[in-house]
């Protein structure tokens, strides 16, 4: 590829071929790269060691046939995708891969990968359930064990000055993706679902400096050009398990609707940080301070949020604790319905459904329950539904 | 089953324990007459329910009331009302029938017990115990009964080793004690705070010290099953486990009845008696049963399949040296290691015989050589992720390490329309060929039964 092709044209052109662009970077640089799953691992170590981090990323359009020989049907098709694609050889670009404990599915698939697949070498990452000051510090443990194996890996030790220079490239990876999402909250917004989700992903497959360069452009040409989206009848917020392919995305928008916001685990959840400061720190103990971010501002329902060891329970306040972040969402982004997704399978998406439907009847912000599975030949009969949706909000 | 003739000779020992089920939920709905606190646990490995019976809170576990529920032929019922509220119909089929339950009891009967509820029902809690070992339902489950429920919830954190160094790592085992033994602290001030009495600290040290010395007869017991024939039947085993699994009844009791199943299955050993009349095959059952149809295994028994060794998650763990617990001041961290003995002991011991497995099937490939087997039936669920992730996992390392093959026959665990018996049966037929056959090639390759 032309160095001079630039902003969504290099979006669109390395969003063909991800692994392609990846395998080039390597041979170029010589460096490593590690595959992350999850949204938990903290990158910036992998940066600070100088590997490549990779988002991995499963295949809606690929049929699952070696992962469903060593997982059963029961576990949810994601993860299935990715153990199936590792059996066929797709990620032996990469020289390894960190699991993690981030729900159920994964941990288990990440222990069914070590013993059948075993390459590219994987690593899983243990994380806390709860989030206390006791938790926060048995992660810190938990990262400075990880740390230490990267260390091993990379065949270099990480030093604290690297890594706060890699924890500040990744602050403006978070500042900068954020700007583009507020390029979302104009009506119509200046960039569609579909296009952040492919710049997002194109972000997440280059080191960090290139993504952060990549996002500059895209965000400078989102202003300026003039075929932008189209204002539609509806302004939603799709909230729930990953969504890694444009499939079902397009198939929303096409249906009549911009899609404006996202609270999804490949996109806004990979960066947000829900603090006063949306940045880590880069002073005092910079473990704790990437077991802390990670921890305590991740949304992910994995982690158990809210009302935890009072001796009363109201529910009203516990919704509002752990979904109150979904106000500002639909404040700012002026989201009129929102798009409740699961996964077939994904536990801990589909106990919040109720809550999260419970607390945006409490906003009074209609909303629609879909439940794919990860599988592009799951989604035309949802188109139907989709647009009965956006005819009674509209 | 009723008026069939019955093949396998159950032991007369399990009937008391087998009772204690039964006692716990009335003892239940009496303590909640008489104004007692009730809890609504998960399994917690123990940890949790030890210092429940010492606050004398009286346990119920909603996913052993699944089990009724679906044996009593009353879960349909619940599952509707939870389909009918929003519950994702893919969410673990106990949660589903608790939460069918909890509708039934809050929205329907203003906190009464429903009258149809088998076993007198689960009495009104004061606070929810979840936890996080083994699967997310554990505490995702009890967070959405908030949606029905005002009360209290509590959540256990066990963060255990993922990978096969720090399941080695004697340093990282410390550290998670250290952050459990902590934590089990603050949950002793939660109740006192909730109840407003104090933690009786001698009676907790009794109870802990009782529950390992159950789980360590119970172990013996299951040691004496490597006999061949082997005396005890899984049937057998998932009858006597609810007093070491969930402690109900007092552990200090229990204790003798768990002595008195040891002598009766080593009485068996010492006299050649199988469980079974004649014992063709040793099987392996993973992982937790058809409750509705355990009948089933009489049908097997007829054709001389003996189920040997069973649902590893319902197993005590390897027992730890007399000598290291005594040298434990502490209770909690006493219970702790028990705890994280149970997680990671047989992973450590499928390690060491340098098999890179360290799931849920790694008690398997231990008890496979052990227990001499000849199959393994598998036992997928179609809403039991943690029970069913590692099965076509263990059946591959079973075959790959010890030419050991299996069988899978779907089912669930409270939707009795999934599982097949005659469909089972039929290939279990067929299963019988395979079996002898890799009987032979074991033999080729020396592994020794």
């Amino acid at each position: 590829m032309s160095e001079s092709v630039k902003g969504f044209k290099f979006v669109d052109e390395v969003c063909k071929n991800p692994i392609k662009k990846v395998k080039e970077l390597k041979e170029k640089t010589g460096r490593k790269i590690m595959g992350y799953i999850c949204a938990y691992p903290p990158i910036e170590m992998l940066t600070a060691a100088n590997v490549i981090p990779y988002r991995v990323f499963g295949d809606v359009n690929e049929p699952i046939t070696e992962g469903d020989r060593v997982l059963p049907p029961v576990i949810c098709s994601y993860v299935r995708s990715i153990v199936d694609l590792s059996i066929k050889g797709k990620f032996n670009f990469l020289d390894g891969v960190i699991w993690s404990h981030s729900c159920d599915c994964m941990h288990k698939g990440g222990f069914v990968y070590t013993s059948i697949v075993g390459k590219p070498e994987p690593y899983v990452l243990e994380i806390p359930t709860t989030v206390r000051e006791g938790t926060i510090d048995v992660f810190k443990y938990e990262l400075s064990e990880f740390k230490k194996w990267l260390e091993n890996f990379a065949g270099k030790e990480i030093s604290m000055e690297e890594l706060k220079e890699a924890i500040e490239k990744h602050n403006k990876q978070r500042f900068l993706v954020r700007k583009l999402y507020e390029l979302r909250q104009q009506d119509p917004p200046l960039i569609s679902g579909v296009e952040t989700l492919k710049v997002i992903s194109v972000v997440e497959a280059l080191p960090v400096e290139e993504g952060n360069k990549v996002l500059e452009e895209v965000i400078d040409e989102a202003k300026k050009r003039k075929d932008k989206p189209k204002k539609q009848r509806a302004r939603l917020l799709i909230w729930g398990s990953i969504i890694d392919s444009p499939a079902l995305l397009q198939m929303i928008e096409e249906a009549g609707a911009n899609i404006v916001m996202d609270d999804t685990c490949v996109c806004s959840r990979q960066f947000w940080l829900h603090s006063q400061d949306p940045s880590i720190k880069t002073t005092g103990d910079l473990i704790e301070n990437l077991a802390r971010s990670y921890l305590l501002e991740n949304k992910c329902p994995r982690i158990y949020l809210g009302s935890y060891g009072d001796l009363k329970k109201d529910y009203k306040k516990d919704l509002e604790e752990r979904f109150g972040y979904l106000k500002d969402y639909i404040e700012n982004w002026k989201v009129n319905g929102v798009i409740i997704h699961s996964l077939r399978c994904c536990d801990v998406h589909g106990y919040e459904v109720p809550q999260v439907k419970d607390y945006l009847s409490m906003l009074g912000v209609p909303s629609i329950y879909i439940e794919p599975e990860y599988d592009a030949k799951s989604l035309p009969p949802l188109r139907t539904r989709i647009e009965a949706f956006l005819e009674t909000i509209s | 089953m009723s008026g069939k003739k019955r093949v396998i000779r159950r032991l007369e020992s399990m009937r008391p324990l087998r009772a204690k089920v039964d006692q716990s939920y009335m003892d239940s709905v009496k303590a909640m007459q008489e104004g007692k606190p009730v809890a609504w646990c998960m399994f917690n490995v123990w940890i949790g329910d030890v210092i429940l019976k010492a606050m004398d809170i009286v346990a119920v576990y909603p996913e052993n009331y699944g089990a009724v529920c679906a044996a009593f032929g009353a879960a349909e019922k619940y599952l509707n009302l939870a389909d009918s509220d929003g519950i994702p119909s893919h969410v673990c089929g106990y949660s589903r029938n608790c939460l069918g339950y909890a509708i039934r009891m809050f929205k329907e009967l203003n906190g009464q017990i429903p009258p149809e509820a088998p076993l007198g029902g689960m009495a009104k809690p004061v606070l929810l115990l979840a936890s996080s070992t083994g699967c997310d339902p554990r505490y995702k489950w009890f967070q959405l009964l908030g949606r029905y429920m005002d009360v209290p919830i509590w959540t256990l954190d066990t963060p255990t080793p993922s990978t096969i160094e720090h399941i080695m790592d004697e340093k990282y085992g410390e550290q998670v004690i250290r952050f459990m033994t902590k934590d089990l602290k603050e949950f002793v001030k939660f109740l006192e705070k909730l109840l407003g009495k104090k933690m009786d600290w001698a009676k907790l040290d009794e109870i802990i010290n009782a529950t390992i010395e159950i789980h360590r007869v119970w172990f013996e017991v299951n040691e004496l099953r490597k006999a061949v024939p082997c005396p005890m039947h899984s049937r057998d085993f998932w009858s006597a486990m609810p007093p070491a699994l969930f402690l109900a009844g007092d552990p200090r009791e229990s204790v003798k009845l768990y002595q008195d199943l040891y002598k009766e299955v080593k009485y068996r050993v010492d006299n050649g008696i199988g469980a079974i009349p004649e014992e063709k095959y040793r099987l392996m059952f993973s992982e937790l049963p058809p409750w509705h149809s355990l009948g089933f295994f009489e049908d097997l028994a007829e054709r001389g399949w003996n189920f040997v060794i069973e649902s590893w998650s319902y197993h005590p763990p390897i027992p730890l040296s007399k000598d290291l617990l005594e040298k434990i001041e502490d209770p909690l961290e006493r219970i702790v290691r028990h705890f994280y003995q149970f997680i990671t002991g047989y992973a450590r011991e499928t390690i060491k015989m340098g098999i890179k497995c360290y799931s849920f099937s790694a008690p398997y490939l231990v008890w496979a050589k052990d227990y001499k087997v000849d199959g393994a039936m598998l036992h997928p669920l179609i809403t039991c992720r943690a029970a069913t992730s590692h099965l076509y996992e263990m059946g591959e390392m079973l075959m790959r390490v010890f030419k050991v093959p299996s069988l899978v026959v779907e089912g669930d665990i409270v939707d009795l329309r999934v599982f097949n018996a005659e469909d089972a049966l039929r290939k279990a037929e067929a299963f019988e060929e395979t079996m002898q056959h890799y009987k032979d090639e074991r033999k080729k390759a020396g592994l020794g039964w």
